[in-house]
């Protein structure tokens, strides 16, 4: 029987008096996620916790069937959040190696990546030595190159040139493995036809839609009967409809001002 | 194994190098030109001086490796986290390798204390003060290295663990302020004799004396006349340290909480 890649089953995440991510459920089996919410929606914890780095409050969470609590060197997953390659302090070549060695995998093609986004003037500096695109790219290429099945993306092109960008969304649209993506961006959801989507605001999660769907899909106020998602959120409640409501999705540039748009 | 990467991150360690041996350089260079007018200019007497010099000194420069060892486990709370679940390395590889790596670099900077200290006490005394035992003294600094390695790791994963990381400095240097304390003591102040023995800090300023000097360790370095230790009980207790702080380290680190740098920001 395969085994489920991710199952997120009424995930809270709290820090301190701050509930951060609320009752959030979100399967990944095979496909290709991404998540789109404004900057603190939650999508950062949302990863951090499957990582086991966010604590969490209460939920489920299993990678490939394993309880995140039972997990123990499981490499079937990887991801681009810098701090999981802080080890030691070490040159970005040195990352490079570790990481490969702690996988068991060899380092060429990560090595050959490097250098065809051309960034082999980092391998010889620090993490925190490099620019903040750089360290993206840099922990980009790492997550992709761990032969991992499920790699887990947060914003993968913040602060990433133009160039950068096109050439990383092509290896991720060839890559073999499954993925769990974050932006903040609604224009990179034209890149990435055939992916499944989710609208992540103030910690909850809403969805899943197909991004093929985003010309069809429509924001309107209030709670309507043939709603694909229903958002209860801060500025009000909002119902996700296809091919009608009041404000098309593929219009907005974010979703905060989206539901702004709608509220008003 | 990861200790060949772990080993560099320590060894390129600028600040180590800077307090840990730069600094006790200096240390030594006063214990030769400026503290030394008192001593007898007699070989036994110089080659005593010597000895507790560079038992004192070195202690004093292996914890600063605590220091560091502190600073690595920290910053990469979550990196180890993270490299426990989704990666092929264990809590014990990880142990090894920073045992492994911590006293090979405290074997280093023993070397270095060693050369330094018979280089300039035999110039100034005019005495070839060669030490008795070599070998032995870089022997006892790498598995002095190893009680630095894991008291670091018990100290500063409870507070990772289980406290908060306010006093995150304050832990990280613990180690330091005990060296300094039973050094210094064990130069001037007769301690109790069970203290002598149960700890770790006297255990090892004693046995590099000995291992340098031939001579058997006296309770007070400037007193040799105050009673003498047994090396092999401090020797035994020393390892026990080990033995227990490994034994607490490594269920410690199965539970690595992950940390925010942030959360130790004070103001």
């Amino acid at each position: 029987m395969l085994k489920c890649m991710l199952e997120v089953n009424q995930l809270r995440v709290v820090y301190g008096s701050n509930v951060v991510l609320k009752d959030v459920n979100l399967v990944v089996n095979g496909e290709k996620v991404v998540l789109v919410g404004p900057n603190g929606s939650g999508k950062s914890t949302l990863f951090k916790a499957i990582l086991g780095l966010a604590p969490v409050a209460s939920g489920l969470i299993k990678v490939f069937d394993n309880s995140l609590s039972n997990i123990k060197n499981l490499i079937e997953i990887s991801t681009n959040i810098a701090e999981v390659y802080r080890i030691a302090n070490l040159k970005v070549a040195d990352i490079i190696n570790v990481y490969c060695e702690l996988r068991g995998i060899g380092n060429a093609q990560t090595f050959q990546m490097i250098k065809e986004f051309e960034l082999d003037d980092t391998l010889g500096r620090k993490l925190h030595e490099l620019s903040t695109g750089q360290q993206k790219m840099v922990c980009n290429i790492l997550a992709l190159n761990q032969s991992a099945k499920l790699l887990l993306l947060d914003e993968p092109f913040d602060n990433v040139d133009q160039s950068r960008r096109r050439r990383f969304i092509e290896l991720l649209k060839r890559s073999d493995a499954e993925l769990l993506m974050s932006t903040h961006e609604f224009e990179l959801l034209r890149l990435l036809p055939g992916w499944k989507l989710c609208f992540m605001l103030e910690g909850k999660l809403f969805g899943m839609f197909e991004v093929s769907q985003l010309e069809r899909l429509y924001i309107s106020k209030g709670r309507l009967e043939n709603a694909l998602a229903v958002m209860e959120t801060s500025l009000g409640i909002f119902s996700v409809t296809l091919d009608k409501g009041d404000l098309q999705v593929k219009t907005a540039t974010n979703l905060s001002s989206l539901l702004e748009a709608v509220a008003e | 194994m990861i200790i060949k990467y772990l080993l560099k991150s320590i060894i390129t360690n600028r600040s180590l190098w800077g307090w840990g041996v730069i600094f006790m350089l200096f240390w030594l260079l006063l214990g030769v030109f400026v503290f030394s007018t008192s001593v007898p200019k007699q070989m036994i007497a110089t080659l005593s001086y010597a000895s507790s010099y560079y038992g004192t000194i070195t202690l004093f420069s292996f914890s600063t490796i605590a220091i560091s060892i502190s600073y690595t486990l920290y910053y990469g709370s979550s990196a180890l986290a993270y490299s426990f679940r989704y990666t092929k390395l264990t809590p014990l590889a990880y142990f090894l390798s920073l045992l492994g790596a911590a006293s090979i670099m405290a074997t280093i900077m023993s070397a270095i204390m060693l050369s330094a200290t018979y280089a300039l006490f035999s110039w100034k005394f005019n005495f070839n003060l060669f030490p008795h035992q070599p070998l032995a003294s870089l022997a006892i600094s790498a598995i002095s290295g190893a009680f630095m390695m894991v008291l670091a790791m018990a100290l500063v994963l409870a507070v990772i663990n289980y406290a908060g990381v306010k006093n995150i400095t304050f832990v990280g240097f613990i180690p330091l302020m005990l060296s300094y304390i039973f050094g210094f003591g064990q130069l001037y102040i007769t301690l109790p004799e069970y203290l002598e023995y149960a700890s770790p800090f006297t255990a090892i300023s004693s046995l590099l004396y000995a291992t340098y000097g031939g001579f058997s360790i006296p309770k007070v370095f400037i007193n040799p006349s105050a009673g003498t230790l047994n090396p092999s009980i401090l020797l035994l207790s020393l390892i026990a340290w080990i033995l227990i702080l490994s034994a607490l380290d490594t269920q410690l680190l199965r539970r690595i909480r992950p940390r925010a740098i942030e959360e130790a920001r004070q103001v």
